[in-house]
């Protein structure tokens, strides 16, 4: 991460192109940000002779398996990106901590449970991102939204959207587990309402569901 | 035109027998859980408007200073930046943490250029001697901090009541008297979704839109309405969904303020929430409180005399505590003494939180209750049920000690002792509270394809009130609960109340159901033609009416609405008969301290609670959890955290005000009281967030004899109290 090199005082001197090499070389990979994407990893340049860039440029964000140009800063979190940036924008992902204390945001990055309010969407190129929206709609909700809804997970509903994406990652990466490691799965998302218990009914039944043989839609 | 279900009724409103009700007393899953759980749901943080400006606050980090200049040039040329004012000039004073340190607001066409903007103004200021502990407050020449007119000191008129010389004197009677001094620090309300309003200007001639994420839908348009410069009925306000509130939203705020003046500035649509910092900065808080109870017994138990000195801190406001005997029954009144103050302190003023000020007096009470029982060699749950009066209570904590397991548990009289640094302790707690009803309407519209919609300015805090308002309506007219659309969040509605006190429930449900009723005997009207029996004599069930006793006499719904030329609407009012506002609790915890670490585990929960009907079942099931985890994580983990050198506020993020999460939650076990078979409704969200953590501190006195009467119940206060200073 070559930008961490700089003293403190400069580093409002990160170049475009210092920060794509340090941060993004898998976004890079995509063809990040248009046609000044480095050609050349190898040999950074010195600090004098960077150009740089500031403002927003036009990138391609996938999300819920639909591509979108959308002009972001480098400087842009991921949640920015789909609450302010998208068009239409996706509010279902929230904002409630902005530091990763609370989970409200959590979308999956290739297929990953990350919080998008710590992730910086020029990462995020090439790269599948799928938020609440993207897992079912009111008429056609998957099974963990549905299990959210008949055993009453949530009450205010503002952690919702990040209980359920947190819910299915956990049971895609445990679906066997008891209850003490589905706490676990579910500690990175807080709840103010205490709702807590119905949301782990809801998914010890997704659970008993899919060991029966439902479909995980 | 429409009909109109005026007129006499035939007969009143009622609930009816629970075991006919088909809809209500059930699990209902809310219907709104769909969009919720889609995150379709819009929230006023979510609202999207065309050329919206983006705004934020700069708030001063200290909480009293003198300013030299706000300098707002640099902020004003930045990229994006529409609006930018300064709240204070040069000379002014910020004179504490709270609104009145709001320095400046910004509007730009970006959130991330008005943070920005926001990083660029230039403050001079001089801080000054931030007062904000209750020491502070108190020391000789402390500056007065308070805002009470004429304040010469930090400290309010004490309310004084009883006589001390008689509660001494029965003290001095007493066979076994306990006193000891409780600090319970400041709360947060920490709703996930922060203050703030979206407002959307319009010319003289339109009304002026609001969003707003408020506990009063109804009472919004009037707060704004001088800001707006316009009448209140020209401004409408919506909250379709909203991200809790806990008692801190029931007016706009300087924030709300801020956001009409700048969209009328403007002449542009105001997105201004608080971020997280704003949030713990200005948003209002639950009063701490510092009180020494001494209370004595007699031999049998019974509580004889008991004196109180508190200080209620409330920052900037009073702060709130209930004046003693705390629910429980002194034998005799004259033998109880209290003097409460405020102590006021240069911070952000308290607001109502869930049941303002009864859990902070439910701390020292079950306290000393539980200390004089093991003083007596009393049985905990004995010594609670000879000093409460109401044979609900009994029943309830009968119940909850059953459910928790305490005939079995070994230690019932005496704190026990750790086995290889480990203890379990059994405690309990009961809350009471009068939920009340008042003034409320509810328009419900039938319509001739069979569509019924129930409208009122109700708004649904995650308290599951949407649901209830298409259920009561589904109930009185036999349909199911998708047949009524619910509209509620709309100050343009029929007016309700203000949720707070829990009185949402028994205001808005009689006059749902009054609606429901007048529209059911208009309808009947109709079908009398048809069915040939009078007004007052059908069966309204599984999406039929048909004559009582006759069932082949019969008409589907659908054939029933076929009947109106026209929608029907039938407006229901408050009908006082229909709810009742007194109700109980109890709970219990079971706990586990390690002795070696001072680490508690919660490891059971157990709540009874009346509120006469149940509306819907799995939604008081939770909102019943919800008391007790709020309780749990008001015992273990909150707590407002100053610097108090030089008064930054230190618990500001998620990180370092820490909320109970999923790996805190024990084992819980919601008991619904259906004992209580009262034909009434009411809310009962207060009542069971009072006795949570004092439940806690008394299995933790249970497990291994420490009295902790300080809170948070972190590791070191465990260890601090079992083994003194550390």
């Amino acid at each position: 991460m070559r930008e961490m090199d700089l003293p403190p005082d400069d580093l409002s001197a990160i170049s475009r192109r210092s920060f794509l090499k340090g941060a993004t070389q898998v976004a890079a990979a995509g063809g990040l940000m248009g046609a000044s994407a480095p050609q050349d990893a190898a040999e950074p340049p010195a600090l004098a002779e960077v150009e740089t860039l500031s403002g927003s440029s036009a990138m391609e964000l996938s999300v819920n398996g639909t591509v979108q140009s959308v002009e972001i800063e480098p400087r842009t979190t991921l949640l920015s990106a789909l609450r302010t940036h998208m068009d239409p924008p996706l509010t279902g992902t929230k904002e409630v901590c902005g530091t990763g204390s609370c989970g409200a945001c959590t979308v999956l990055i290739d297929g990953q449970p990350a919080y998008s309010c710590l992730t910086l969407a020029a990462t995020c190129s090439g790269r599948p991102v799928t938020t609440v929206e993207g897992f079912g709609s009111p008429d056609a909700m998957s099974d963990v939204q549905q299990a959210f809804c008949d055993k009453d997970g949530m009450m205010c509903g503002f952690c919702t959207p990040g209980f359920v994406v947190a819910t299915h990652a956990a049971l895609e990466r445990s679906p066997g587990a008891d209850l003490d490691e589905l706490k676990y799965e579910l500690s990175g998302n807080l709840c103010r309402c205490g709702t807590y218990p119905h949301v782990f009914d809801a998914a010890q039944a997704v659970q008993q569901d899919r060991a029966r043989g439902g479909e995980g839609r | 035109m429409s009909h109109s279900a005026k007129g006499s009724p035939a007969s009143e409103p009622s609930w009816g027998k629970r075991s006919d009700l088909d809809v209500l007393n059930r699990d209902i899953p809310r219907v709104d859980g769909p969009v919720k759980a889609t995150g379709q749901a819009i929230y006023t943080h979510d609202v999207r408007l065309p050329d919206m400006l983006w705004a934020r606050l700069l708030i001063h980090p200290v909480p009293r200073a003198e300013i030299e200049s706000i300098d707002l040039e640099a902020a004003s040329e930045m990229p994006g930046v529409v609006h930018i004012e300064a709240l204070k000039e040069s000379g002014d004073t910020v004179r504490y943490h709270g609104d009145d340190a709001v320095l400046a607001v910004v509007a730009a066409e970006t959130p991330e250029q008005a943070a920005d903007a926001l990083r660029e103004i230039r403050v001079k200021a001089t801080s000054l001697p931030p007062v904000v502990t209750r020491a502070q407050a108190l020391e000789d020449d402390a500056p007065v901090v308070s805002r009470r007119r004429n304040a010469d000191a930090n400290v309010g008129r004490a309310n004084e009541r009883g006589d001390a010389a008689r509660a001494d004197a029965a003290l001095a009677e007493a066979v076994a008297v306990v006193e000891r001094t409780f600090e319970i620090p400041v709360q947060h309300h920490a709703c996930l979704e922060t203050h703030g309003h979206v407002v959307q200007p319009a010319p003289d001639d339109e009304p002026v839109t609001v969003y707003a994420s408020t506990q009063s839908v109804g009472g919004t348009p009037r707060g704004l309405a001088r800001t707006l410069g316009r009448d209140a009925s020209r401004i409408r306000v919506l909250t379709p969904h909203m991200g809790g509130g806990f008692g801190s939203k029931f007016g706009p705020g300087l924030e709300g303020a801020l956001a009409a003046r700048v969209a009328n500035t403007t002449g542009r649509p105001v997105h201004l929430m608080l971020t997280r910092a704003d949030e713990f900065a200005i948003a209002g808080n639950r009063s701490g409180s510092r009180q020494t109870l001494k209370v004595g017994a007699d031999s049998e138990g019974r509580l004889v005399g008991l004196k109180l000195e508190a200080d209620k801190l409330g920052g900037v406001s009073g702060g709130s505590l209930p004046g003693p005997p705390y629910i429980y029954t002194v034998a005799d009144d004259d033998a109880v003494s209290s003097k409460i103050r405020s102590v006021h302190t240069a911070t952000d003023g308290s607001r109502a939180m869930r049941a303002p000020g009864h859990p902070q007096a439910s701390f020292a009470m079950e306290a000393a209750v539980d200390e004089l029982a093991y003083l007596l060699g009393m049985d905990l749950v004995e010594m609670r049920i000879r000093n409460l009066e109401s044979d609900v209570h009994h029943r309830q904590l009968r119940r909850v000690a059953e459910e928790i397991g305490w005939a079995e548990h070994p230690h019932r009289d005496r704190p026990g002792t750790a086995v290889n640094g480990r203890a379990v302790g059994i405690g309990f707690g009961v809350s009471v509270w009068g939920p009340g009803g008042r003034s409320s309407r509810c328009d419900v519209t039938v319509r001739p394809d069979g569509s019924v919609v129930s409208a009122t300015a109700t708004q649904d805090l995650g308290t599951g009130a949407r649901t209830y308002v298409a259920a009561i309506v589904a109930e009185e007219l036999g349909l199911t609960v998708d047949m009524v659309e619910a509209r509620i969040g709309d100050s343009d509605l029929p007016p309700s109340v203000t949720s707070g006190g829990s009185v949402t429930t028994g205001s808005s449900a009689p006059a749902i159901k009054d609606a429901a009723h007048k529209a059911r005997e208009a309808l009947e009207a109709l079908v009398a033609d048809v069915l040939g029996a009078p007004v007052g004599s059908y069966s309204w069930k599984g999406g039929r009416v048909s004559v009582r006793g006759d069932a082949s006499r019969s008409l589907p719904w659908i054939a029933v609405c076929a009947l109106l030329r026209e929608p029907l609407v039938a407006q229901g009012e408050f009908r006082d008969f229909l709810h009742e506002g007194r109700i109980h609790g109890a709970q219990a915890a079971r706990v586990e301290v390690d002795t070696l670490t001072g680490r508690v585990k919660v490891l059971k929960m157990v709540t009874c609670q009346d509120q006469g009907l149940p509306l819907n079942r799995l939604a008081l099931r939770s909102q019943i959890n919800g008391g007790m985890i709020q309780a749990l994580s008001y015992g273990l983990l909150e707590q407002r955290v100053f610097d108090e050198q030089d008064g930054f506020l230190l618990s500001d993020t998620l990180d370092l005000y820490k909320l109970a999460g999923a790996q805190e939650i024990p084992e819980m076990v919601a008991l619904i009281d259906d004992e209580d078979e009262r034909p009434s409704v009411c809310g009962m969200a207060e009542a069971p967030v009072i006795p949570g953590h004092s439940a806690i501190a008394g299995a933790i006195h249970n497990a291994c004899g420490a009295r902790l009467t300080r809170m948070p119940f972190t590791a070191d206060n465990v260890l601090e109290t079992l083994y003194g200073k550390i």
